[in-house]
């Protein structure tokens, strides 16, 4: 398996018509590692995770500045390349949001956009990915269910198979147990811990003790700007920045 | 309680309501049903004597709806993709959203009145079933086109940021995900289109006329059901016109009543396809 790549942002800022929402922002993401960004609601984080595989171009009035980085490929730009982009930076979203199909359509929808039909191939496909997010066990057998019997967490996981049926080498994931109970979540969390290294993940997270167990590294945003950020180790036990301290022992919320 | 002084008067409201509804039905199948027959079905209607039917009405009414649903279902869904799927920026959504607010409130039979105009004035076309479905298709259209935007922003805006991520173009998002999960809501809507056209009348009457062809032709005049019962009970000089305006009624109603049961479900059997 090639190494995924090194994810590059250097002095992005976002606005939405005259409004910054994130400002000066640069880091550096090395290959196959986790970074978990942590900061209060509004801070700019979900922004920023949209701005990587430049889903913030849905919102009216959304500008950009700076540069992303993905290996080779830039991702800001007039003539990017989004849909190539998108299928090299995989996101999985907040709320589990499997389409209205079965479980095997969910995950080849994928594949299929990119044209593949050969029916063996894409069987072949759902059943790598299903494996990779540790739900091959619970669905085989059910493949031609709807994606709504399954339960939220499995949904999740769902999601995540679905990102991963295109072969990303970047993952995005916003919260992505936010809406799930802790054993669903413990999945989830494992499952991250097995795609480290595989993938470059970014993982957007309000649970700190989440971001302790999964994440190579931490970045802490307020305001729409980047406080701090080093290696989990580090800024959680030893913060360089007062505002960190806060917001790590709850004086800031 | 006022909880429960509130919930009986709800349920007081609802028998009455159903009462009338049951007597209004109910009137109409007593008086229009024994008129029914294969006969009545099928044969062309007439002045004199007892035998007339409605059969070229039936014909008119199924092919005059069938035809403008036909043309305004492509129409009406391109307007609403416009608007939902590529209508980003606000002001053209604000110019859409008042032009169709417009439409949708003209009284059909000024739309009528404009496809005279047009249509028979200004082409040269006849009192026909092509100008009749001309009007029925100029009325739908801002229908259908409200109903596929209800049906399209019935679709999660997370289904839609799920397949871009996926590396989906906007068209493919579309054709793959949006218009499937749209299906259900799209086809019970024209259901209700359906059943709306089949009981206009009043711009009919000076577009498609009020009587039938010997032979059927899309330049022949068409009267529909709709009209026909119009007819029946203000200009009919026949014998028992009220018994055959009844009748005509419940055909009417059975045939509205059919077109919803069906599209309802189907609209209900492909959601449960979809899952």
């Amino acid at each position: 398996m090639n190494s995924p790549p090194d994810l590059i942002v250097d002095r992005l800022s976002v606005a939405y018509r005259d409004q910054w929402v994130l400002q000066e922002i640069s880091l550096t993401v090395p290959s196959g590692r986790v970074m978990a960004v942590i900061g209060p609601s509004g801070c700019g984080k979900s922004t920023f995770l949209r701005t990587v595989n430049r889903l913030v171009d849905r919102m009216p009035g959304v500008h950009l500045k700076g540069q992303i980085h993905v290996g080779s490929v830039e991702a800001i730009g007039d003539d990017v390349d989004l849909v190539g982009l998108r299928r090299m930076v995989g996101m999985v979203f907040q709320q589990p949001n499997p389409f209205p199909f079965s479980v095997f359509d969910n995950v080849a929808y994928g594949p299929r956009l990119e044209g593949v039909k050969n029916s063996s191939r894409l069987r072949a496909v759902v059943e790598h990915s299903l494996k990779q997010a540790s739900l091959w066990d619970e669905v085989r057998g059910k493949l031609r269910r709807p994606a709504s019997s399954l339960s939220g967490g499995q949904q999740q996981r769902l999601c995540i198979a679905r990102a991963l049926a295109v072969s990303p080498q970047v993952l995005l994931m916003d919260e992505p147990t936010a809406a799930l109970d802790p054993s669903s979540t413990a999945k989830i969390e494992e499952l991250i811990l097995a795609l480290k290294g595989e993938y470059t993940i970014i993982l957007v997270t309000h649970n700190l003790q989440q971001a302790a167990r999964v994440s190579d590294l931490i970045a802490f945003f307020r305001d729409g700007r980047l406080i701090e950020v080093g290696s989990t180790r580090d800024v959680f036990t030893a913060p360089k920045r007062e505002e960190t301290e806060e917001f790590l022992t709850g004086r800031y919320e | 309680m006022k909880g429960t002084r509130w919930h009986r008067l709800a349920l007081v409201g609802s028998a009455i309501a159903l009462i009338v509804f049951a007597s209004l039905v109910g009137g109409l199948l007593w008086q229009g049903l024994p008129e029914i027959s294969w006969h009545f079905l099928w044969s062309p209607p007439a002045e004199t004597g007892i035998f007339g039917g409605i059969g070229p009405e039936l014909l008119n009414t199924m092919t005059m709806v069938g035809a403008a649903s036909l043309i305004t279902v492509p129409l009406g869904l391109a307007g609403a993709v416009l608007r939902v799927e590529y209508g980003a920026r606000p002001g053209f959504i604000l110019l859409f959203d008042r032009i169709r607010y417009t439409f949708l409130s003209i009284p059909t039979i000024v739309i009528g009145l404009l496809v005279y105009q047009w249509v028979i004035v200004g082409l040269g076309w006849s009192l026909s079933i092509g100008t009749g479905v001309v009007a029925l298709t100029a009325m739908n259209w801002p229908f259908v086109v409200d109903m596929s935007v209800s049906a399209l922003e019935g679709v999660p805006d997370t289904f839609r940021e799920a397949s871009l991520a996926l590396g989906g173009t906007r068209y493919l998002t579309l054709l793959r995900v949006v218009l499937p999960t749209a299906l259900p809501a799209l086809v019970s809507g024209l259901g209700m289109a359906m059943a709306r056209l089949m009981g206009e009348s009043a711009a009919l009457i000076f577009t498609a006329g009020i009587n039938v062809s010997k032979h059927w032709a899309f330049s022949a005049p068409g009267e529909t059901l709709a009209v026909h019962l119009w007819y029946l009970r203000t200009e009919s000089v026949a014998p028992h016109a009220d018994a055959k305006a009844a009748a005509t009624g419940v055909v009417l109603l059975t045939l509205v009543v059919l077109v919803l049961y069906v599209s309802q479900k189907l609209a209900r059997w492909l959601k449960a396809v979809d899952g």
